[in-house]
Parts: C-alpha cells; sequence; structure tokens
C-alpha cells in the first residue's frame, strides 16, 4: 500500500458520506421538480433531460456561488481593476468569512467531544458570545478608541460564552447533571436572554420594534483585504490559528493529555491522580470561550448587528463538522471550508434555479448521518469493512462520555 | 447557626453523617419556609388595597362570567399561611416530612397572589389561561408520552422535535390534497384525518430511522437525534420554500374544531376550562391514562421496562429487546408525529417553518420533570402550558413582564431538576446504550 | 433430564473458543465444569443458553438433538441458567425479576398477573427453603440474596438442567455451604446440574464428575473421589502448577501504611469501613482477604485519596494522607494497581506508550509541566514493554486491544516504574491466566523484597494463602481477624470470611 493510499484511507468514509447526501439531495430536487414532473407522460426525454438538467444548473450555480464565477475571474485577469478583481474574488472570500464561524465553533465541539463531554450547548455559546460582545460593544462606545472597544468586546464576549460553557460543566461535574440536556436546554435559555436583553434601548436600534441591536459602526474587525465590497476581515486568520492551538493543546500539552484521558475514560484518569471534574469544567469552559470568539468576531466582523438570527445553525453545523473531521483540528478547519462553501454556494443556487438554499441544511443532516454510521456507507457502497481504518480514536471519546 | 430553630436538640452521637444532614437541611428548608411566610404577609399588608378580580366563563367561552373579587393582599395572606404552616410542620417533623409533596400546595397561592400583584387591578379571565394551559399541554404531553416510551425502552429520545416539524408539514399537506381530491363539498374531518394519519405514518418512519441507525448501525442515539433535528429543518424549509408558497392551496388544510364533550361540557366553570376544548386534548388525556397502566400494570409494560433498564436480563429469558425497542419506536413515533398535526392543523391553520419553535425540547423537559411517568410528564406539561398561557394572557392585558422570563420556565425547570437541586429524578438505565443480541 | 453435549465447536475471528466439545451429566447429576479464564467456558454456556449458535456439534436432551436460535428454546427445553453477572433488573422487585419473561397474565390488555406470580414465588422459595422476601426491591438485596432470586428465576421456569457459571464468586463461605445445600437438594430431587468455576477445592467438594477444559478443549474428565487439587490444576494448566508462590520469609522493617480508626462511606452514605487498624511493614506482604463488598474497595480507595475519610486517620511513613490528594499519595511512593483494570487502571482507547506515563505525564522527563515530550515518552515505553514482557504489536498500539494479561503487565509495570514504598494491589490476578498470575505474584514478592510494604487485596483464598506474609479478614468493614501466613489454613481464613469468629 502505498504512501498516498494511505494517507487517504481515512478521508474515504467522508467523501462518500458527502457524495451520498447530495445524490439523495438531488433525489430530492427532482420528485420536487413539477414542471418536468408533469411532462414525464409526454414528453419524457424532455423532461428527463429537464431535470437533469436542472439539478447541473443548481449544483453549477452552487459551485460558483462559492469560488467565482469563471467569467468574472476572466474579466479580472485581463482587465484587473480594484471593482473587477473583487467582484471575481467575492464568492470566494465570502465562503471564507461563512467558513470562520464554523472554525471556531467546530474546534469548541471538538475540545468538549476529545474531553467526553457532549456539548450541544455550541449554539447557545456562540449566540450569547456575539451577545456579549455587543453589550461591551455598546457600552463604551465613544468612551475609548475603536481599537480598545474591539478587544474589550471580544474579551467580553469570550468571558460571557465560557460562562455559559462553564455553567453545564459545573452542573455535570459536580452534580451529574446530564451535559446533553442542560445545554440542549440552555440554548433556548441564552435565545431568551438574547431577546430580553434586546427588549432594552440601551441596546435595541432606535425605532425597531424587532429585536435587534444598534448596528455596530463604530468598530469593527480590519478586513483582510481593501478591496470594496470584500467582508472577510482578521476574524477568519484568528480562527486558523485557534486551529493551531487547539490542535497543539490537546495533543502536545499535559493540560490537553489530561483533558483527553479523562475523556477517554474518567475513573482511570481519576485513578492517575488527574482531576476529571477539573478537565470536564475547564473543557466545557474553554469550549464555551471558543465558541464565543466565533460570535464575537461574527458580530464584530461582518454581520455588524445583534439579534437572535446571528446564527443560522452554526452550533448544530459544528457538531456536524466535527464527526466529518473525527474530532481533529486540521480537518475541522478543511470540513468548515467545505461548509462554508456549501453554505455560500447554496444563496447562489437558490437566486439562479429556485431551488431553497435550505436543501443544504438537509444535506448537512446526510452528511452526519452518514459518517456517524460508517457501517451504513460500507453497506451502501459494499466494500469490504476489514480494510477500513479502525475510527477507533475518533468518536470514542464522545461516546464513552455520552453513555456515561 | 441554626439554634435559635424551636426543635433544636443535641444531636446524638451514633447519628450517621448523613442523618446529620438530613436534619440539618430539613432545618433549613423549615427556617426557609417560615421566612418565606412573613415575606408574603409583608406583601399582604402592602397589598390590601389592591384589588384582584378574577372571572370564569360560566357555560362556554363569551358566556356568562362568574367573577371573584378580593384583595391581592388577602391572596398573599393565604399564600403566607400556608408557607408558613408547611414551615413550622417542617421544622417539627424534621426530615420526615414530605416536604415536596407541602411545596405542590404552597406553589398555587404563590402564582395566584404573584399572578394578581402583577395584573395590579386589572380584571382576568381565568378561563382563558386555564383552557389555554390544557391547549398547549396537549401536544406537549403526546411528545413527551413518545419520550417516554422510547427511553423506557432504551433508546434516547431527543428527536422529538424533529418528529413534531414533519408531523405537522406531512399533515398540512395530505389534508389540503385530500380536500382537493374530494373536492369543496366534503366533509373537512376527512381531510382532517387523513392529515393525522399522514402525521402518525411521518412520525413512525423518522422514529424508525432513528431506531435503525442507533439499533442496526449503533450510531449515537443522541447523534441520531440530532441528525433528524437538523434534517427535519432542512427538509420542510425546503419543501415549504420550493413548493408551499408557490402552491398556497397544498398548504390550506381545514381546521380541527374543538368539541364539546356530551354532558361533561355543560359543568359550570369547569365545562368551558376543560370539555370544551381540542380533541387532541382528550387523545393526550386517554393515551395518558391507557399508557400508564400499560407501562405499570401489563406483561408489554414490564418487558419494556426491562428493556431499558437491563437489557440483557430481558435478553437471556428470551424476550427479543431489539423487537421491543424497535415496536415502541413505532408507537412513540405515531404519539409524535399525531402531536406535530396540532400544529398545523390546529393552532394555525396551515404549515409554516420551523413551526415547531423548540416545543420539541420541552416536551423533552417534560419527559425529565415528570420523572418518566406519562402522569407526571402530563403534569408537566400543563406547568409549562400555564407558564406559556399566563404569559399571554399577562401581555393581552398589556402587563410589562418579560415574556423571556415566562419562557424559560421549561427550560430553567429541567437544569435544575438534572443537576438534583430538588431531589434527583433516575432515568432508564440503559436508555442510549445499543444492546448486542446474540 | 440427561444432557449431553456433542463436538461442539465454536470459532470467533481469529480464536478457536471450542474445539470439539464434548460433556455430558445425567439426571440428578452435579457435573462440575473446570477451566481457568478463557478455557472457553463461557461461550460453552452461551451456546447451551441460545445466546450462541454453535458452528458445529450437537445438544442432546435426553438422547435427542436439539438446537436453540433464542435463549426462549433453550428456556423451554429445560434449561436454566445462573449467570455470573446477575441477570436481575435493579429497579423490579423479586416478583417481577423472577417472572420476567414467564409472566402469567389476564385480560385483553395483557394485564401481568401478579397474584399469581407471587404465590409462585413464595411458593418454590418456602419448598427449596431459599428465604426470599417477594416484595423486596432487586437493588436493595445483599448479592448472596440475589443469587437465590437467580436460581427462583430457573426454578419458576420449571427447569431440568440448572446451570450454575461461577456463582461462588460472590458469596462467602458461608453462604457457599448454603448453596451447596441448595444444590445438592435440587440434584436430589432430580434436577441436572452443571457446575462452572475454577475454583479447585469447590468442584471437589459438591460434583459428582469433573470435566476439564483447557484452550477451548476437553482436557479430562475425572471422578472427584479419585481426582486431586494437584491433579485438576495439571489438567487446568497442562502442567505441573506450583500451588504456593516461592519466597523467602519476609523480613519486616519500619511500619510503612498504618491506618488507625479508620471510617469510610460508601457511594449510598452507609459505612462501609468502620473502624479499620492495621498496620503493614516494609518487607512484607499483608494480604487481605474476604467476600467482595465487605469494604475492602472503599479501603482501598480511601488509601489512595480516591474517596474521603470519614474519620481516622491514614499514614504513609508517619505522615498523615487522610486528607491528600492522588497524585499527592502517589508521590510518596505509593503504587496502586487497581481492582477493575479497564475501568480505572487504563485508558484503552489510548496507545500503550502514553499509559505508561498516565500518572507521571507532568514531571520531567515526559514533560517540563506544559509541553509533552513524545521521544522521552517512547523511550520509555520501550524499555518498559521489554522489562515486563508486554507481548505487543507497537508501542503505539491501544492499551484496549492487548490481552487481559498483558494489560495488566502494563499496568504493574507503570506503577512499579516509579520509586516503590508501598503498593497497594486490588485483585491483581482476577480474571487472568495462571502464566500471567505466576508472573504478577513473582513481581509482588519482588518488591517486599526489595523494601516496600505489600497490600494485597483479595476474594480468592488461594491467592491470599499463598502469597501473604500476614493475612488480615475483613468483614462487615472491620478487620475481623490476622493471621500469621504460616497458621492459616483454609478453615482458618474461610470462617474469619463467612463471619464466624
Amino acid at each position: 500500500m502505498s504512501r498516498a493510499t494511505r494517507a487517504l484511507r481515512p478521508a474515504v468514509t467522508p467523501i462518500l458520506a458527502i457524495v451520498t447526501a447530495f445524490i439523495v439531495g438531488s433525489i430530492f430536487i427532482l420528485i420536487t421538480d413539477f414542471n418536468n414532473l408533469s411532462k414525464l407522460g409526454t414528453d419524457p426525454a424532455a423532461a428527463i433531460g429537464g431535470a437533469l438538467g436542472l439539478i447541473g444548473q443548481a449544483y453549477y450555480a452552487m459551485v460558483t456561488g462559492a469560488l467565482g464565477d469563471p467569467d468574472k475571474v476572466g474579466t479580472a485577469i485581463t482587465s484587473p481593476t480594484a471593482r473587477s478583481v473583487a467582484t471575481a474574488i467575492r464568492p470566494l472570500t465570502e465562503t471564507l468569512v461563512a467558513a470562520s464561524p464554523l472554525i471556531f465553533c467546530g474546534l469548541a465541539v471538538a475540545i468538549s467531544f476529545r474531553s467526553g463531554v457532549f456539548n450541544i450547548g455550541v449554539e447557545g455559546q456562540y449566540v450569547l458570545g456575539a451577545f456579549g460582545a455587543t453589550v461591551v460593544a455598546i457600552l463604551l462606545k465613544d468612551t475609548v478608541p475603536a481599537a480598545v472597544i474591539l478587544v474589550a468586546a471580544t474579551i467580553g464576549g469570550v468571558l460571557t460564552g465560557a460562562l455559559w460553557g462553564f455553567i453545564p460543566g459545573f452542573l455535570k461535574a459536580k452534580a451529574g447533571a446530564h451535559e446533553v440536556i442542560t445545554t440542549i436546554m440552555l440554548n433556548y435559555v441564552a435565545a431568551q436572554v438574547v431577546l430580553f436583553g434586546l427588549r432594552s434601548d440601551f441596546l435595541r436600534k432606535a425605532g425597531s420594534s424587532e429585536p435587534i441591536s444598534k448596528v455596530l459602526d463604530f468598530v469593527r474587525v480590519p478586513v483582510l483585504i481593501p478591496l470594496p465590497a470584500l467582508r472577510l476581515h482578521w476574524g477568519f486568520v484568528l480562527a486558523l490559528a485557534m486551529a493551531v492551538v487547539v490542535s497543539w493543546f490537546l495533543f502536545k500539552t499535559t493540560k490537553g493529555f489530561e483533558l483527553r484521558a479523562s475523556g477517554f475514560n474518567m475513573h482511570a484518569a481519576r485513578y492517575a491522580g488527574m482531576s476529571a471534574t477539573g478537565s470536564i469544567i475547564l473543557a466545557m469552559t474553554l469550549s464555551g470561550g471558543l465558541a464565543a470568539l466565533g460570535g464575537s468576531m461574527a458580530v464584530l466582523g461582518d454581520v455588524t448587528q445583534m439579534s437572535n438570527d446571528i446564527s443560522t445553525g452554526v452550533g448544530f453545523t459544528a457538531i456536524a463538522l466535527a464527526l466529518l473531521a473525527g474530532n481533529r483540528p486540521l480537518g475541522i478547519v478543511v470540513a468548515s471550508l467545505l461548509f462554508g462553501a456549501l453554505s455560500n454556494g447554496g444563496h447562489l443556487m437558490g437566486i439562479k434555479t429556485g431551488i431553497p438554499a435550505d436543501l443544504i441544511i438537509f444535506i448537512e443532516a446526510l452528511v452526519i448521518m452518514f459518517v456517524a454510521a460508517p457501517g451504513l456507507i460500507r453497506w451502501l457502497y459494499r466494500f469490504d469493512a476489514t480494510r477500513m481504518p479502525k475510527r477507533f480514536d475518533d468518536n470514542a471519546a464522545a461516546k464513552e462520555g455520552s453513555a456515561a | 447557626m441554626t439554634a435559635a430553630s424551636p426543635t433544636f436538640e443535641e444531636v446524638r452521637p451514633e447519628l450517621s453523617a448523613a442523618e446529620r444532614a438530613a436534619i440539618r437541611s430539613a432545618r433549613i428548608r423549615g427556617v426557609v419556609m417560615a421566612a418565606l411566610g412573613l415575606f408574603a404577609l409583608q406583601f399582604a399588608i402592602q397589598t390590601m388595597d389592591v384589588a384582584a378580580t378574577f372571572s370564569f366563563w360560566v357555560d362556554k367561552q363569551g358566556g356568562n362570567t362568574f367573577t371573584i373579587a378580593t384583595q391581592v393582599g388577602v391572596l398573599w395572606l393565604l399564600a403566607g399561611v400556608v408557607t408558613g404552616v408547611a414551615g413550622v410542620i417542617q421544622l417539627v417533623r424534621g426530615p420526615s416530612f414530605q416536604w415536596r409533596r407541602a411545596l405542590l400546595i404552597v406553589i398555587p397561592f404563590w402564582v395566584a397572589a404573584t399572578f394578581a400583584g402583577l395584573l395590579a387591578g386589572k380584571p382576568a379571565n381565568v378561563t382563558i389561561v386555564f383552557a389555554g394551559t390544557l391547549t398547549y399541554a396537549a401536544p406537549i404531553s403526546l411528545g413527551a408520552f413518545a419520550g417516554i416510551l422510547a427511553e423506557r425502552s432504551g433508546i434516547n429520545n431527543i428527536a422529538i422535535e424533529g418528529k413534531f416539524l414533519m408531523g405537522a408539514c406531512a399533515a398540512s399537506v395530505v389534508a389540503s390534497v385530500t380536500m382537493l381530491a374530494l373536492g369543496p363539498a366534503a366533509n373537512p374531518t376527512i381531510g382532517v384525518l387523513a392529515g393525522v394519519l399522514a402525521a402518525a405514518v411521518t412520525g413512525i418512519l423518522v422514529s424508525l430511522l432513528l431506531a435503525w441507525l442507533g439499533i442496526r448501525w449503533r450510531v449515537d442515539q443522541i447523534i441520531a437525534g440530532i441528525v433528524i433535528n437538523i434534517g427535519a429543518v432542512g427538509i420542510t424549509n425546503f419543501l415549504f420554500l420550493r413548493i408551499l408558497t408557490k402552491q398556497t392551496e397544498l398548504n390550506t388544510p381545514p381546521t380541527v374544531e374543538n368539541i364539546q364533550v356530551p354532558v361533561l361540557s355543560q359543568i359550570p366553570i369547569l365545562g368551558p376550562i376543560a370539555f370544551q376544548g381540542s380533541p387532541y386534548l382528550y387523545f393526550a388525556v386517554i393515551v395518558m391514562a391507557a399508557f400508564a397502566y400499560m407501562l405499570f400494570r401489563t406483561r408489554w409494560g414490564l418487558r419494556l421496562r426491562a428493556s431499558g433498564e437491563k437489557p440483557s436480563a430481558a435478553g437471556t429469558v428470551g424476550i427479543d429487546v431489539i423487537k421491543i425497542r424497535y415496536r415502541a419506536m413505532i408507537v412513540a413515533g405515531i404519539l409524535a408525529g399525531i402531536a406535530g398535526s396540532s400544529f398545523s392543523l390546529a393552532s394555525a391553520g396551515s404549515f409554516q417553518m420551523q413551526m415547531s419553535a423548540g416545543r420539541g425540547f420541552i416536551a423533552l423537559a417534560a419527559v425529565i420533570f415528570g420523572a418518566w411517568n406519562p402522569i407526571y410528564a402530563f403534569g408537566a406539561a400543563m406547568v409549562f402550558g400555564f407558564a406559556d398561557a399566563s404569559q399571554a394572557l399577562l401581555s393581552v392585558l398589556g402587563v410589562d413582564v418579560p415574556p423571556q422570563l415566562l419562557n424559560s420556565i421549561p427550560y430553567l425547570v429541567t437544569i435544575i431538576v438534572v443537576a438534583g437541586v430538588v431531589g434527583r429524578v433516575r432515568g432508564p438505565a440503559a436508555a442510549g446504550q445499543p444492546y448486542d443480541q446474540g | 433430564m440427561r444432557l449431553e453435549l456433542r463436538d461442539i465447536t465454536k470459532r470467533f475471528p481469529g480464536v478457536l473458543a471450542n474445539d470439539r466439545i464434548s460433556i455430558s451429566a445425567d439426571r440428578g447429576q452435579v457435573l462440575g465444569l473446570l477451566g481457568e479464564n478463557g478455557a472457553g467456558k463461557s461461550t460453552l454456556m452461551n451456546i447451551l443458553s441460545g445466546l450462541y449458535k454453535p458452528d458445529s456439534g450437537e445438544i442432546l436432551i435426553d438422547e435427542t438433538p436439539r438446537t436453540f436460535t433464542d435463549p426462549r428454546q433453550a428456556i423451554e427445553a429445560g434449561i436454566g441458567m445462573v449467570h455470573q453477572h446477575f441477570q436481575l433488573v435493579p429497579v423490579f422487585d423479586v416478583v417481577e425479576a423472577v417472572a420476567l419473561g414467564a409472566e402469567s397474565v389476564s385480560g385483553p390488555l395483557g394485564s401481568f398477573d401478579r397474584k399469581t406470580a407471587r404465590a409462585r414465588v413464595l411458593e418454590l422459595s418456602q419448598q427449596y427453603r431459599l428465604n426470599v422476601n417477594p416484595d423486596a426491591k432487586i437493588e436493595d438485596l445483599p448479592v448472596g440474596v440475589r443469587q437465590r432470586v437467580e436460581i427462583l428465576k430457573a426454578l419458576y421456569r420449571k427447569s431440568d438442567i440448572l446451570v450454575l457459571d461461577e456463582p461462588s464468586a460472590v458469596l462467602t463461605p458461608f453462604e457457599t455451604e448454603e448453596l451447596f445445600g441448595i444444590i445438592r437438594g435440587l440434584a436430589k430431587d432430580g434436577t441436572t446440574i452443571i457446575f462452572i468455576t475454577h475454583k479447585l477445592n469447590e468442584v471437589l467438594e459438591v460434583a459428582d464428575k469433573i470435566t476439564v477444559l483447557r484452550r477451548g478443549r476437553v482436557a479430562g474428565t475425572v471422578d472427584p473421589k479419585e481426582a486431586t487439587r494437584e491433579r485438576l490444576a495439571n489438567l487446568m494448566v497442562g502442567r505441573d502448577v506450583e500451588l504456593t508462590v516461592a519466597k523467602g520469609p519476609a523480613q519486616p522493617r519500619d511500619v510503612v501504611l498504618e491506618l488507625s480508626d479508620l471510617h469510610v462511606r460508601d457511594d449510598r452514605g452507609h459505612m462501609a469501613v468502620n473502624g479499620v487498624a492495621l498496620q503493614i511493614r516494609a518487607g512484607e506482604i499483608l494480604a487481605l482477604a474476604g467476600v467482595q463488598g465487605n469494604g475492602q474497595t472503599e479501603l482501598v480507595e480511601a488509601i489512595v485519596g480516591l474517596r474521603a475519610v470519614d474519620s481516622g486517620d491514614i499514614t504513609i511513613d508517619g505522615k498523615s494522607v487522610t486528607k491528600s490528594t492522588p497524585r499527592q499519595i502517589a508521590d510518596l511512593g505509593v503504587a496502586h494497581v487497581p481492582e477493575d483494570r479497564n475501568r480505572d487502571g487504563l485508558i484503552g482507547a489510548m496507545t500503550v506508550a502514553e499509559n505508561f506515563i498516565l500518572d507521571t505525564y507532568h514531571r520531567e522527563p515526559y514533560s517540563n509541566g506544559i509541553r509533552l515530550n513524545r521521544q522521552a515518552i517512547d523511550e520509555r515505553a520501550a524499555v518498559a514493554v521489554k522489562d515486563y514482557d508486554v507481548r505487543t504489536p507497537s508501542i503505539h498500539t491501544y492499551a484496549g486491544s492487548l490481552s487481559g494479561g498483558n494489560q495488566q503487565k502494563v499496568v504493574v509495570a507503570r506503577e512499579f516504574s516509579r520509586p516503590v514504598r508501598l503498593v497497594i494491589a486490588a485483585q491483581p490476578t482476577r480474571g487472568l491466566d495462571v502464566g500471567s498470575i505466576e508472573y504478577i505474584h513473582k513481581r509482588m514478592v519482588e518488591q517486599r523484597d526489595q523494601g516496600a510494604a505489600v497490600l494485597i487485596v483479595s476474594t480468592e483464598l488461594d491467592e491470599v494463602l499463598a502469597v501473604g506474609d500476614r493475612v488480615a479478614v475483613m468483614q462487615g468493614g472491620e478487620i475481623v481477624g490476622v493471621v500469621d501466613g504460616d497458621d492459616a489454613t483454609y478453615e482458618k481464613v474461610g470462617m474469619l470470611m463467612g463471619g464466624v469468629h
């Protein structure tokens, strides 16, 4: 077996999972395609052609929406102006913008899973992080320089989310409260906290009847590429940096060793003199803080206004991609880019073909399903199970945690 | 510290630390209750001149009213006295006092007094609140029964939300299509029944998917539940945006009408609250009674509980645990699907995106708060329903209470319960663990 | 009924668990099935109870071939199992637990007819003098009673063939005697009994016929009247076995571990250790005997800092450690081989190398307090694997994939890698094959001879008598007697374990 195939082995199941999910997605496009379906009786050739054409169009739109339109790229190369270049690379940068919160949240999920804690509360931690950042930013408005506001708001957001992770961690460690239940409930409490906060005139956009905050136009995470209409900011770089930090932390440090040991086997960790309860609390707090950092970057960088719509299910998508990546930080970056591309490309698909971008949510769910059931994939594709790499290390910790 | 309490006595040395702790916490509880009683009396003095007017509809909603007019202070007085008495009994009886039961009596007084205090003299129609409580409780409790069934058989079920959503969508579409097919002259009940049936079938399919992933493919059941919850949002949003927004005739189902229960609906006051309501309510009550009996009194229940507590004990005496789990999941799917249909057929009159709005998780909360017991779970659903209905009333009457506070009650109560603050509840021991049979 | 298994073969991936095994037992006969861990006893029983299907071979009941595809058929054929790990639903009461799967029902809904079931449980309990309260909740019952409930379960199903899998593991010698009485009574009434054990004395005492299994095969069938312990041990292991451990006389020096009036509670808040006072000196092995669940687990956890002490004091080399953390205690030179190595001793999903540093990862040279030093960790693992003869494909293999004996070697190697002053080993040889047992015992004696104080907690009388320089017996949370190693006999220690002072 060559090195290359060995390196690709762990990717076989995820890739097949994604392919299968898209096939199922296509089936749904087909059976809801009433235009072509109605022609099936009279002109089957045109119907089938039309239907397949639609799928092709849809996925093509998704790809160009995620990566860029070849025509526009061509224009940018032949006549490079600031505007044409920006137009050409905008889809790609938007993919990165969409990927950033996913990276933060995916890492948050991975830290908790690796520590044997099943943090389903990343969604709430992300939202509250953004909320915390918003509160601090508005509080400091016009008092200190924008850069100071930026740092303070980020710290405020991270602390808020860390607290929201600490609570279920503490309850699990000290009272044995199952984190799956508490984090699910805290997600909803977080949404209520945000709604409650946005009742006040202090936070709410003047004159609005909707629960949305004032626009944070006085503070902004610096953009990466100074071209018009590009939103990509340093939050993305921070996300990549966090992936490196988390990877180093988990696999190269003593604390990371403790977290993983407690995650795999809390009893043995305790017997070896580690503090299992401390590990649980630390993991949940770090997890909450990371998710909140993502939320803070989003509200201070590209969304610029707080509301409960700040998260489009980022916390749940993060669970999907953490599983997809086997809780490996590098894998999470790759998976986040993929999911970012999907959601970004999905918008263009919706505009161009009328196929709702929500199909992507469904496809995401299918991806998690297939990744979580590798046996199902093997069964579908009838390939030899014994030749598959063992995925023993990846999700075992999470499972052990959830069974406790 | 607590030496001032009247029942203080020298702790005998042979008492274990656990017993000493029980006595200590009983004493603290007693003192706290007594103090709260005094607090209530303090409120009573301040609010003696504020009117509290509660009215009930006697024969039907919107009909004659029966009014109780009193002062907020009187309610506080009652609350204070009851709480104080409970506190004193607690101090006298010590750890043997059934304080949780006492709380069940004390809390309603506080709720009533707080309620009246918030209204500050505005007259309130209580029939709407109680009827609303029950209406809200019906789908929640059905969802909770689905959760109890699954977990008692040994399968974690956090996918109630997804089943609600899928059931709501299927019910609306199939009911609409049925009516389109039958023509405008057809009896809308047929359409409703078709919709409910479709919701039940959808619930079964979703439930079986969860069971299949968990049992056959050994997917962690929490993850399988997340898959279903996310997937349900994705697919229903997709269908709604792609089809239902354009072809609205596919999303205009006949609505479920309230039912007047013969004889019982004529009972004054009680009739308009409980017996002129939605068929879902009666269905939920019947299921509750049947399910409670089946679970605790029949062979089926015995085997179901064994599968969820110690599947190997069932397996070694020849019980097919896997089959029990699949069957339980089928019934759970029916219940959750039907509950889901109530959102589109009874409440809204059409399917809307994400219309279950987290109520599947409130049902999960009711499972836990109800200690995996159908009757208690129905009680839990009513508590959550009451919070919802009173929030609605307060906002209608223009009382400025943050709705988020009352909306958070189910979630906070659940966190408190799983953290064991008011005594721990224990779920089925083997829920979520795969079982290998031979 | 006569039971015969003929040429049963069962293969698992990589293992031939049963290789043409033939055994038989006549009506009213007690067949003792003797074998080490891994000899194939459990597989054979799972085949007999319908949980596994044999690859080949026949099961004959009264000379009629039967095939069981699920447990129900085996039960219907009259086979009743008493599993080693009790198969009782903890939250049920006795009636429910016994009737489960064979419920009497009434009415259209299949209501459980508790009254009939209760009457029958009561009747059987009295008939066989099992003395079980039908309304008690299983989780509140002591293990000895739970076992009688298991026997009730078989009787309730009118089993003619009763299979008992390691039934004495959790019983006191006195309870074991009681059990033997019940077994003899049942056999006299015509029940065929298969008694599975690895304890030589027990088969010799109760069986009418002994079949010994070794590595999935029948090693021999003997008549207990003609058999001796040595002969059975030889058959079981395939070579002569030292039933004692080779060691010189102990040379006790200063006191290392001292417990004074120690009180410790279990998880449910009951006093599990009730006023224990004990001294262990450098250079001696103290074997702590006792039936499972008499406070030994809690005692060990308290000594190593995993469980809070209610009152009393623990000192190591004169220093009080009553309030110390596990790590502080380990740093005093305490090596701990935990009772449940899969749960507490190892992390199966981590590599062998990582498991070697589970309690030293925070120290030089394995880390500088923050960063792990992978190279030092791997070097250490390579040395330990060689020193302790751990059979593993690589130091980066997951510890969970090693055999039980090799896992225990990893644990022992790790614990003995630090300077050792005190060894606490709880059930160090449970579930191991004889070769590994001998190896572990040798290492324990080695530590003693190098001047460590050694505490071995065991429920196995054989082990206690073989390794202990002194034997202490724990019963009901108290030390009920300390016997000098030379004076310790089966009878003496056994009586103390059973509560006969």
